[in-house]
């Protein structure tokens, strides 16, 4: 029956050769749409890693210069206790000014065994850190005043990079160096990852180093933890402390709540555009195909009669014009799998094969449910034709 | 004769409602998408307020620093900017003003998110901002280093409400009192150069950008020439200013920067080996691409379906004589009415859809228009269109043979 449905195929081939290539490239819009909704989904799934309801950051500029580090620790030290004296603050961090959802990176390499990672992202950030983010450690613990003396700097990484480098084995105590292996880095702990780059980004690999005594001389951002439902009244009071102590620095406090809608709308509506033209492309697609379909059994009227004249049921007419459309799918699916398949194969954009095989997966269905739907009505119609009249016409 | 067509085009029409529908529905939507994509693109880079000056004018953005052990790249500063650039002999002004920076201020237990931007004189005089009330910032109170200010309208109703006039009245912000001098129309976001809530001279700031030697740091700088001749001459002697540079230190390889029109250094990406122009339109002729060639294939598809119902007409034309040439450009012009009909209704969505999204009000201040240019260019598209999905059915339908033609009834 097959063999027989391919000659039939076959011998229309100029006419179905149309209809394959718009099936094909409907096939290649809705993996890339598949995709993306795949990758953002998986991204989605994962936990966010903190914890950004009452978490505010503040901005400043121009570190208080002075010759001595000593007295710039002594300033921004004075600050830390003058903030956490408040009632309202629970916790607070300096750090460096790759906080979760800026925009702003700083990423490396780091080296294990020789083999080398990248990207990492590096932060530094003081030992209130962990606590003002609420971050999870999942193996070791996270910093404290301990750590700044040592054989090694201590270093705390995320679970992606632990994966990464030791697969299942522990991290606590191996040590790992930078680029060029020669600062070298005892791993203390393992915290879940923090998704900086909002809801719907991976939070990549990450490597949290210990503010040392310099650190201050750089340092921009400082994480503040507050207690919940603290208003407007109660920020406005920290943005005058604040201001009125760092007299030559310019000042902003942002909440991470508005931080990070503003961040996952990057990429919502991308999203949005692609998933909407997506959709009427492929509406667009499903009327073209029920009407050309449709029109194709109306010119067969003779050889259905014929075939019904012969004592074929209804139900086998319409099935196999149903078999017909559904072969030059699987045609144009088989083409446009090799051409998906190309992207886990050369590796292309950097995502997981995983991704790219469910797109494809997604993607082959909706076209085979696509072109069945289609196809239903146009294939009753035929099953009730009466041979007498098909026949008659001719 | 074109009337003819004309009538058979709507005849055959309204044959068969189905395909007529899909035809529409394909060319419409997808006539829409490009429209809302051009009108997008046309205001984010063809508005041309503030800067009406543009023609003459040519932006630094971006200054890039190669050195043996990776890349830097950022906008300017003021010293490279003022010093520099100053020096240069074909510019008449030299506009300098920081990328917009974020701090807060509190009103009334209300806060507010402020963005503020430092100028210099020349960059007003440059820039023809439209002033609700008020004047520009001037030479003299730059100098001072006055603590005066130019805000937007947004900023106007946010922080003062509903008052008919600011000027002379003070404005905190950053923990700094300013008086307001003038309000400007609002500029959305996305011009980024040239957007801001507060506008502030650059004397004022807490860090004295006078002081430091180095290239990199917050400022754009626009040169204005005489006239749009002396372009090429400014550009040419703004590049020859970059070769003869001193290098930083001992690390740098090479040093790159441009003075380019607003949109090639609008889409700069501070990178010479990619080229931010050619990204931004590889993305957009991928997304232009994939958005007609499915509607064309479809309507490929639904024309040469509904020739081939027509090929008893086809047939019994070629019998008294008419050549394929005729029937083949017939069919054309057909096709083509039939997409401009389509693009009627898609002009009308676009309306739709643009009134719709700037309901939305996605980007502050950023009011989508469907102007000339766009339906121009919508014209084009529906055009190009009808010539592409008609040629190949045409073609097909002059090959048939009269004798089978006529058979077919």
């Amino acid at each position: 029956m097959l063999k027989h449905l391919f000659k039939l195929i076959w011998n229309k081939k100029k006419q179905n050769f149309l209809l394959m290539s718009e099936m094909l490239f409907s096939f290649l819009v809705l993996f890339a749409v598949f995709t993306l909704l795949v990758y953002y989904y998986n991204n989605y799934k994962k936990p966010m890693g903190f914890e950004y309801k009452n978490l505010w950051v503040v901005s400043y500029n121009n570190t208080f210069k002075s010759k001595s580090t000593d007295s710039v620790n002594r300033y921004y030290e004075t600050l830390r206790s003058t903030i956490k004296a408040m009632p309202e603050i629970r916790e607070l961090s300096f750090c460096s000014n790759n906080v979760p959802f800026s925009n702003s990176m700083w990423t490396s390499l780091v080296t294990y065994n020789k083999k080398q990672t990248s990207p990492v992202n590096w932060y530094t950030s003081d030992d209130g850190y962990k606590e003002a983010l609420n971050a999870k450690v999942l193996e070791g613990r996270w910093f404290n005043k301990a750590d700044a003396i040592g054989k090694y700097e201590h270093v705390v990484i995320n679970n992606e990079l632990k994966e990464k480098i030791f697969g299942s084995e522990t991290a606590i105590g191996k040590v790992l160096g930078n680029a060029d292996d020669k600062q070298r880095m005892q791993i203390i702990g393992v915290i879940q990852g923090v998704k900086v780059k909002g809801d719907y980004a991976p939070s990549g690999y990450a490597l949290y180093h210990r503010a040392d005594t310099g650190a201050f001389r750089w340092f921009g951002k400082i994480m503040v933890k507050v207690a919940p439902n603290t208003g407007a009244a109660f920020e406005a009071r920290l943005y005058k402390t604040l201001a009125n102590y760092m007299k030559d620095s310019n000042v902003e406090i942002e909440h991470m709540v508005n931080k990070r809608t503003n961040i996952n709308y990057f990429t919502l509506v991308p999203m949005i555009v692609l998933t909407i033209v997506g959709s009427f492309l492929i509406i667009n697609v499903a009327l073209g195909l029920f009407g050309v379909l449709w029109y194709n059994i109306n010119r067969r009227r003779g050889e259905i009669g014929l075939r019904r004249a012969v004592g074929a049921t209804g139900g086998s007419v319409s099935s196999q014009l149903i078999t017909e459309s559904m072969i030059l799918a699987t045609i144009s699916l088989i083409v446009g799998t090799f051409f998906a398949v190309q992207f886990p194969i050369l590796n292309v954009f950097d995502l997981s094969a995983g991704i790219y095989l469910m797109a494809i997966l997604l993607a082959v269905i909706f076209i085979y449910a696509l072109v069945f739907v289609c196809s239903l009505y146009p294939g009753r119609q035929a099953a009730a034709i009466y041979p007498a009249v098909a026949l008659h016409e001719e | 004769m074109l009337k003819n067509y004309f009538k058979i085009a709507i005849a055959v029409l309204r044959r068969r409602k189905f395909f007529t529908f899909i035809s529409l529905f394909g060319i419409s939507f997808t006539l829409t998408i490009l429209l809302v994509l051009t009108s997008f693109i046309e205001k984010i880079v063809g508005d041309s307020y503030p800067d009406r000056k543009r023609d003459r004018s040519l932006y630094i953005s971006k200054f890039q620093s190669k050195e043996k052990d990776g890349n830097s790249s950022s906008a300017l500063s003021y010293y490279y900017l003022s010093h520099y650039v100053g020096g240069l002999k074909t510019p008449v002004k030299l506009g300098i003003s920081s990328g917009y920076n974020g701090t807060n201020t509190y009103v009334n237990n209300k806060k507010l998110a402020v963005n503020y931007k430092y100028t210099n004189a020349d960059y007003w005089d440059i820039m023809e901002y439209d002033f609700i009330e008020g004047k520009a910032l001037t030479k003299q109170q730059v100098d001072n280093a006055d603590k005066v200010a130019v805000i937007s309208e947004d900023m106007k109703r946010d922080y003062f409400g509903d008052v008919p006039s600011v000027v002379g009245k003070y404005i905190e912000a950053d923990n700094v009192k300013y008086k307001v001098t003038g309000v400007v129309k609002n500029v959305p976001i996305t011009s980024y150069m040239i957007y801001s809530d507060i506008y502030l001279p650059f004397t004022v700031s807490k860090t004295d950008f006078r002081k430091g030697k180095g290239y990199q740091g917050d400022f754009y700088g626009i040169m204005l020439a005489n006239s749009t001749a002396d372009l090429s001459k400014m550009c040419a002697e703004y590049d020859a200013m970059v070769q003869r540079l001193p290098k930083e230190n001992k690390n740098v390889v090479k040093m790159y920067s441009h003075a380019d029109s607003y949109i090639v250094s609008y889409v700069n990406t501070g990178n010479e080996d990619k080229s931010g122009v050619t990204i931004v339109l590889t993305a957009i002729g991928i997304f232009v691409l994939l958005v007609t060639l499915l509607p064309s294939l479809n309507l490929v598809n639904i024309n040469i379906t509904r020739i081939m119902e027509r090929s008893s007409e086809i047939g019994v034309r070629k019998a008294f004589g008419a050549s394929s040439k005729t029937l083949v450009y017939q069919f054309i012009v057909e096709n083509i009415i039939l997409t401009l009909l389509g693009g009627l209704i898609g002009v009308v969505l676009s309306f739709v859809a643009i009134q719709v999204l700037n309901g939305f009000n996605l980007i502050p201040n950023l009011i989508l228009s469907v102007n000339f240019t766009v339906l121009a260019i919508g014209l084009l598209i529906c055009f190009l269109f009808g010539l592409l999905s008609g040629v190949y059915p045409a073609w097909r339908m002059s090959k048939l043979n009269v004798v089978t033609a006529l058979k077919a009834q």
